[in-house]
């Protein structure tokens, strides 16, 4: 018996190379993609206007946009769940604030920490019914895509009588807490560009020799943070762990003593603490909360992660990887236009790389797992 | 690994493809960027993109349509800032949220490229996120004037059916509609939602639930067909007051037919196509109408319905 | 085994019924330290009720346990784990797609400070791991291998290592062999050889009366919710523990030969 268990591992497996097991990796074909989203735009939208300055602020946006909602959907989807409510979570989060400072006439700094403290509750919330009725994600979720969405238009209709809240940027105007979300950094950085001719300026107008791109708004830096802070928790922390082990399977977890039901509530909690940021960043750069904000982005978040390489049914997956996928998202939603090509192929264009990506991902992961 | 690298050459090949098709079909001359605040969802809008492809053929300008999948208006706000970045000579847009979209033409019109504002938002507006001019019908004022016309014949009480409601220009058509009458506006506006089957049932629920209705407005065809359907359901077809706004093939049938007492056209034709016109016109010999153009309201009957019949949905 | 050794679980007369169904009914069993007992039963006999009873899921209506002479109160199977009894179920045991390392920390992951923050100590998991597994017998091609590419005999000793290394002093099997081809049922039960020279009790749950016999030191029989008596290798045959599994209708006739254990 004893030979049998030697195990000079199995003369079956072929022995890989480094490079191989270097490239193997969740988000291998998020950078694959990347690439090659990159390159067919330099070739096909090169001199159109898509890597002058303001083009680059306004991809690296929306990609931001994508990113921050993506990493929150990527940590929840990895923990086994889904939540079809982001969009609506954005909608409404943005109409909280806006009642909370128009309507109630609270300061911004206020209003903005009760409106996150409500949303997370909401996502702690749902994360509880999920947990405690074991219902799937995806219903219960989409129970309060409904609600969420109901409420973003009844209640400013019921108070304001109407479905479009403005006038947020005033009362902004010098709150502290306001400038984290709305704010842009590095202007001055910006200006010596503009000044010494590396980027455009404005011809004419109130800001005629302004930058056109006058700083980083905090939009992109919390996607960046929030991207690392992703990464970071799951790769590098025992959380993490218990996040990769909950959505792999959840009563293998339980019986190691991972509290599965704990780890679930809290990335719920962390998706709506992200669809909030959305929304925060969002009111605070338009002045404005409309009813319709946010419709259908849940759908671009979970699309992103999974071109990112995460897997739908949970326990695996990539932040780094969510974040490229909601990069080649933005560049192509974008750059299509640049490219010149018809708006409504845009869904076209999705679909394929969504196809693509997804069986990209399944051969890459395959190789990693040892599935058949 | 080379299987991999095998994977990746062939899907960059077919990704590549469409995109090589789109760039052969840009052409020269100067570049018209038309953006609105539509869904996908919203058929009206093709008598736009009709307008903007004829008048491009005619001045031999390259037109482009943009517009937000969803309808949500932040998206939008980014498609301004990307037609912008693209440098064309003209941007078209619709301005349906001031407080969202300023900025966006604002920066724009600082930039260099020259702005009409077409269909939503009103002249004011216009003038100050510093466009050239505005290209619509005012949406309170023609509420408003079709109100006036249903009270001196009659009406008293009506529903409006808005398939649009967080759009804050819809809103007022119905508010207009409401102050011409001389009424509250109060419950009497649904959110229909966009969903043919769930606006006739929810159009069928209020009318049972409020019988004493006298009239109906629609604010286009999206609320308008299923609106229709409706009626010929519980049999008030042809005898509640049917007012709409904007026009399409079912809705020129059912003027003809006597149950639509009126469309009110605002011409998207010519929101459309006078913005090329006039921006084609200024670049290239300077000249400028002095001032907005009003494309509408313009009250179709019974009367007079030929043209209207024929290009219903594509130009009209 | 010597009889100076005291047990480390007891269990006497244990009932269980679930509404009006009684899935145990006067169960009794000893388990001493070091030694691997055998708890033979057909499907449905309430094996696996009996081990939840065992590591402390489940509560019993009748009876009483005794963990190292002190009666047995867990509220959760997190506190039967750190007391130190440890299952390793036969599906449930790893997560596939995560790799050999962080399933095997799963639970209990190593931390190093980084300054104010705590973080997963990988270096240090990953070298147990590997130092864990070549002791089993098991060459990994790195920490960091996906579970899904072991075969399920090396699945059942990442997982048995895993209780051994975290303390284990009661290791509970849940039909560690049934899924498995010839050449890894030897792995699994050379593997419970090793944990059992270490002093760990083994409770060994199969229905294959074989690989009972390979490695046990005492085998019980369920059946339809009741012990049938317990007994030592070398005073019971692969056919008796057959025929009592099946249904001990001749339970008096083997009596004699149990040795009065009944």
């Amino acid at each position: 018996m004893s030979e049998a268990n030697t195990a000079l591992s199995d003369e079956r497996i072929k022995n890989t190379s480094r490079l191989r097991t270097a490239l193997i990796r969740p988000e291998l074909g998020g950078i694959c993609g990347t690439i090659i989203v990159f390159a067919l735009f330099l070739i096909f939208a090169g001199d159109s206007g898509m890597f002058n300055s303001q083009g680059v602020m306004n991809w690296s946006i929306v990609s931001a946009q994508f990113m921050i909602i993506a990493v929150g959907a990527c940590m929840l989807m990895i923990a086994g769940e889904f939540d079809l409510s982001v969009g609506s979570m954005i909608g409404f989060a943005g109409m909280m604030i806006a009642i909370f400072t128009v309507t109630l006439e609270w300061p911004v700094w206020q209003a903005i920490l009760v409106t996150f403290a409500l949303c997370i509750a909401i996502g702690a919330l749902s994360g509880y019914i999920v947990v405690r009725t074991g219902l799937p994600s995806f219903i219960v979720t989409l129970a309060f895509l409904f609600i969420l969405r109901g409420f973003t238009i009844y209640l400013p209709q019921l108070i304001e009588r109407r479905t479009i809240i403005g006038g947020i940027d005033d009362a902004a105007e010098g709150d502290w807490l306001a400038g984290l979300f709305g704010g842009k950094i590095f202007g001055g950085l910006f200006q010596w560009l503009g000044d010494n001719g590396i980027i455009a300026t404005f011809e004419r107008g109130t800001r005629a020799g302004d930058p056109v791109v006058d700083g980083i708004p905090m939009l992109i830096v919390w996607a960046i943070g929030l991207v690392i802070v992703g990464h970071f928790i799951l790769v590098r922390t025992r959380f993490g762990n218990w996040i990769f082990a909950a959505g792999g399977d959840a009563q293998a977890a339980r019986y190691t003593g991972v509290p599965v039901n704990r780890v679930k509530i809290l990335m719920f909690m962390f998706t709506a603490f992200c669809a909030t940021v959305f929304a925060t960043c969002q009111v605070m750069e338009f002045g404005s909360a409309g009813a319709d904000r946010g419709l259908l982005k849940e759908f671009e978040a979970i699309i992103a992660v999974v071109i990112g390489g995460a897997l739908l049914t949970g326990g695996y997956g990539s932040v780094i990887g969510a974040a490229l996928g909601a990069l080649i998202f933005g560049v192509v939603q974008q750059g299509l236009f640049f490219a010149g090509v018809e708006s409504s192929l845009f869904r076209v264009f999705l679909g394929l790389i969504l196809l693509f990506a997804v069986i990209l991902n399944t051969y890459i992961r395959r190789l990693i797992t040892g599935e058949r | 690994m080379t299987a991999l690298i095998k994977k990746i050459a062939i899907a960059a090949t077919v990704a590549s493809l469409p995109a090589l098709a789109a760039t052969t079909a840009l052409a020269e001359g100067e570049r018209y960027i038309l953006v609105s605040h539509a869904p996908d969802s919203d058929s009206w809008w093709n008598t736009i993109k009709n307008g903007i492809a004829l008048a491009g053929e005619q001045m031999d300008v390259e037109v482009e349509y943009r517009n937000p999948p969803t309808g949500d208006l932040a998206d939008m706000a980014r498609i301004i800032e990307q037609a912008a970045a693209s440098g064309p000579n003209g941007i078209i847009t619709t301005l349906s949220d001031y407080d969202v979209l300023s900025g966006p033409i604002r920066a724009a019109v600082d930039s260099g490229v020259d702005v009409i504002i077409m269909n939503s938002g009103t002249p004011e507006q216009a003038r100050e996120v510093g466009a050239l001019m505005y290209v619509g019908q005012p949406e309170y004022d023609a509420g408003h004037a079709a109100g006036l016309r249903a009270a001196g014949e009659g009406v008293q009480s009506f529903l409006c059916v808005n398939h649009y409601i967080s759009s804050p220009s819809s809103t007022e058509r119905c508010q207009g509609f409401a102050d011409g009458l001389g009424v509250e506006l109060g419950n009497q506006m649904i959110d229909s939602g966009q969903d043919p089957a769930e606006i006739k049932n929810r159009v069928l629920a209020y009318l049972n639930t409020n019988p004493e209705t006298d009239a109906i407005l629609t604010l286009g065809p999206t609320s308008a067909d299923p609106t229709l359907l409706a009626l010929e359901e519980n049999g008030l077809a042809g005898e509640i007051y049917f007012g709409t706004f904007d026009l399409g093939d079912n809705i020129v049938e059912g003027i003809k037919d006597g149950i639509i007492n009126w469309g009110i056209d605002q011409q998207p034709f010519l929101q459309a196509y006078l913005p090329v016109v006039v921006m084609t016109n200024y670049h290239r010999y300077g000249v400028l109408p002095g001032n907005n153009i009003n494309s509408g309201p313009g009250f179709i009957t019974a009367d007079g319905l030929t043209l209207v019949e024929e290009y219903a949905g594509e130009y009209r | 085994m010597s009889e100076t050794q005291k047990p480390i679980i007891q269990m006497s007369n244990i009932e269980k019924h679930f509404g009006s169904v009684i899935a145990l009914a006067g169960v009794s069993v000893d388990i001493y330290p070091g030694e691997c007992h055998c708890l033979l039963g057909d499907n449905g006999a309430g094996k696996s009720t009996f081990i939840k009873t065992m590591s402390g899921v489940h509560k019993p209506t009748k009876g009483e346990i005794l963990f190292d002479e002190e009666p047995m109160h867990f509220a959760d199977p997190r506190d039967s784990i750190a007391a130190g009894i440890a299952t390793v179920y036969q599906d449930l045991a790893m997560i596939p797609l995560m790799s050999v390392s962080r399933n095997f920390f799963m639970g209990n992951e190593p931390i190093r400070k980084v300054g104010p923050i705590s973080v997963f100590d990988h270096d240090h998991a990953n070298k147990v791991t590997m130092d864990e597994m070549g002791k089993m017998g098991i060459n990994l091609r790195g920490p960091d291998q996906a579970v899904g590419t072991l075969s399920g005999g090396e699945r059942q000793t990442v997982a048995i290592a895993r209780a051994v290394h975290f303390g284990a002093k009661v290791l509970i099997l849940d039909e560690p062999t049934s899924a498995l081809g010839v050449r890894q049922t030897a792995n699994v039960l050379a593997t419970i050889d090793k944990v059992r020279k270490q002093g760990i009790a083994v409770v060994f749950i199969t229905h294959n009366v074989r690989h009972a016999l390979a490695v046990g030191d005492r085998f019980t029989v369920l059946n339809r919710g009741k012990t049938l008596g317990t007994a030592t290798r070398g005073n019971v045959t692969q056919e008796e523990l057959q025929d009592m599994m099946a249904g001990g209708q001749e339970l008096a006739s083997l009596e004699g030969s149990l040795g009065g254990t009944v």
